[in-house]
């Protein structure tokens, strides 16, 4: 199901014009979304409502800074998402990062869904992720969920920094093909 | 020069800001030069897009409201600027008309409110009403009768009024001013009948008659239109809950059906915009209005006479 880009262009250009109700639209079909994957990373409540906040206020103050050309704003705010989430992960500091670790390179849970997000996509993504070889699934996560660096994933990991990268590059590559291959990745 | 091969193998790192600031830079460089990397870059951005939506966590729902009052404190909507705007203009024409004035015309006749003094303590106590709804805090008005007093108190809480409500919420309920019942309506509303009332007090003291912009007059009209049918309830139940049609000319005008969407209306009234926002401040009556009526001539008449009482006097 791959998203309607002339939407993307519509809401935007409503931002631009200082359309509050194209905030409120905006908010209410990603808000799930931004709000999951915030708790996801942070684990936090009152971090991941300020994350989707956040998210939410700065696509309204700067909506000039998103170009509905270069790419989905379902993709644009989960990736703002993640890098404030992962902000609050490294002021909150070191010493809570072993234990969400330990978290957050696990394979996702294979639970139900009740939530409101497209069901079909989360579960594809959550089996692209569960698909990965062991290697590979850690190396993204860690990457991902505690915003570490390929540099500290190798540290983390024993393992060399060019077998990081690799790691890090052919996780992805495998996921991108996955959702593609379902019709979820953006062209 | 970083190597291709360099730089292809750092994109999985790169997608994922995983690498220092120095080779995220090299990579910026290569990919606006090399479109395969550039591309598969695309992918694996795309990919992080979606990593983290393997589960389901909706946001309490309490915190949509304070997400969206957060962003309009930080960048008020295009729509509620106009409106402020609008509202900012008529106090400043009106502020103007009354810099000029002298302690005879302070004094002057007001068929209404005793003099021009009165006028504006009317104003002033209206305005008032939308600032304690909105928790503002109240300017007293001048104990003495001096009209200059008298008008920066009226403007100094029409200020306070103009900067408390530029960060609030246009879609909350407040009451409207007005004799009688008070209809609860948006602050949206509250803020067009508080300009639109301003504007009919310029008018009243005789200051050079400059109408409000077309836009003003239609959302004068569209409120005046919106409140109709439950003042027709109140004061003309035999009239109330029918459908009928305005079609206003000239500036501001427009063709309005209520209930909206109705298929077939009983009565269909044209009249001039500006003079049905004036009919609807009562500073018109419906005898002396020009108009025309095609359709159920009595429910007209109790259109017209009801919508000569929906202002603020």
């Amino acid at each position: 199901m791959p998203e309607d880009r002339a939407d993307d262009v519509r809401l935007h250009e409503r931002l631009l014009a200082g359309d509050d109700d194209a905030l409120a639209e905006a908010y209410d079909r990603w808000s799930t979304l931004v709000h999951s994957l915030a708790m996801r990373i942070t684990a936090d409540h009152a971090a991941a409502q300020d994350v989707t906040q956040d998210v939410f206020v700065h696509l309204w103050q700067y909506p000039d800074r998103y170009d509905p050309h270069r790419g989905a704003l379902r993709g644009w705010l989960c990736l703002h998402a993640r890098s404030r989430a992962i902000d609050w992960l490294r002021r909150r500091g070191a010493q809570h990062r072993h234990h969400t670790a330990a978290a957050a390179i696990a394979p996702p849970p294979a639970e139900v869904d009740d939530g409101i997000l497209c069901q079909t996509v989360t579960k594809v993504v959550r089996e692209a992720v569960a698909a990965l070889p062991d290697p590979q699934r850690e190396a993204v996560l860690l990457a991902y969920y505690q915003g570490r660096t390929y540099r500290e994933v190798a540290r983390d990991l024993g393992i060399p920094e060019g077998t990081a990268k690799w790691r890090l590059r052919t996780a992805l590559s495998r996921l991108a093909d996955c959702l593609d291959a379902e019709g979820i990745l953006e062209r | 020069m970083v190597a291709h091969t360099d730089i292809s193998d750092m994109l999985g790192a790169w997608a994922l800001d995983g690498c220092d600031d120095t080779e995220a830079a090299a990579v910026r460089a290569h990919l606006r030069e090399c479109a395969d990397c550039a591309a598969q870059a695309r992918r694996l951005r795309s990919a992080v897009g979606w990593l983290g939506t393997d589960r389901v966590e909706p946001a309490p729902a309490e915190l949509r409201r304070s997400v969206l009052a957060a962003a309009r404190a930080r960048r008020p909507p295009a729509a509620w600027v106009t409106l402020t705007n609008a509202y900012a203009d008529q106090v400043a024409l009106l502020d103007a008309a009354l810099a000029d004035m002298s302690p005879v015309d302070w004094r002057r006749a007001d068929s209404r409110h005793g003099d021009v003094r009165g006028m504006v303590g009317h104003l002033a106590s209206n305005d008032a009403l939308l600032a304690a709804e909105l928790d503002l805090p109240a300017v007293p008005m001048p104990t003495t009768d001096d009209g200059r007093a008298m008008r920066v108190a009226w403007r100094t809480q029409a200020e306070a009024m103009l900067a408390g409500i530029a960060k609030a919420d246009p879609g909350r309920t407040v009451r409207l001013a007005g004799p009688g019942q008070r209809p609860v309506r948006t602050l949206r509303d509250a803020l067009v009948q508080r300009a639109f009332e301003t504007w009919t007090h310029r008018d009243d003291i005789g200051a050079i008659r400059t109408i409000p912009p077309p836009e003003q007059i239609q959302r004068i009209v569209e409120l005046a239109v919106a409140l109709l049918p439950a003042a027709l309830r109140v004061s003309d139940p035999a009239h109330a809950d029918r459908a009928w049609r305005l079609v206003l000319q000239g500036s501001g005008g427009g063709d309005w059906t209520v209930p909206a969407g109705a298929a077939r209306v009983e009565v269909t009234i044209g009249t001039d915009a500006v003079d049905f926002a004036r009919l609807a401040a009562n500073r018109r009556q419906p005898r002396t209005l020009p108009h025309t009526v095609h359709g159920d001539q009595e429910l007209a008449e109790a259109i017209l006479r009801v919508a000569a009482t929906l202002g603020c006097d």
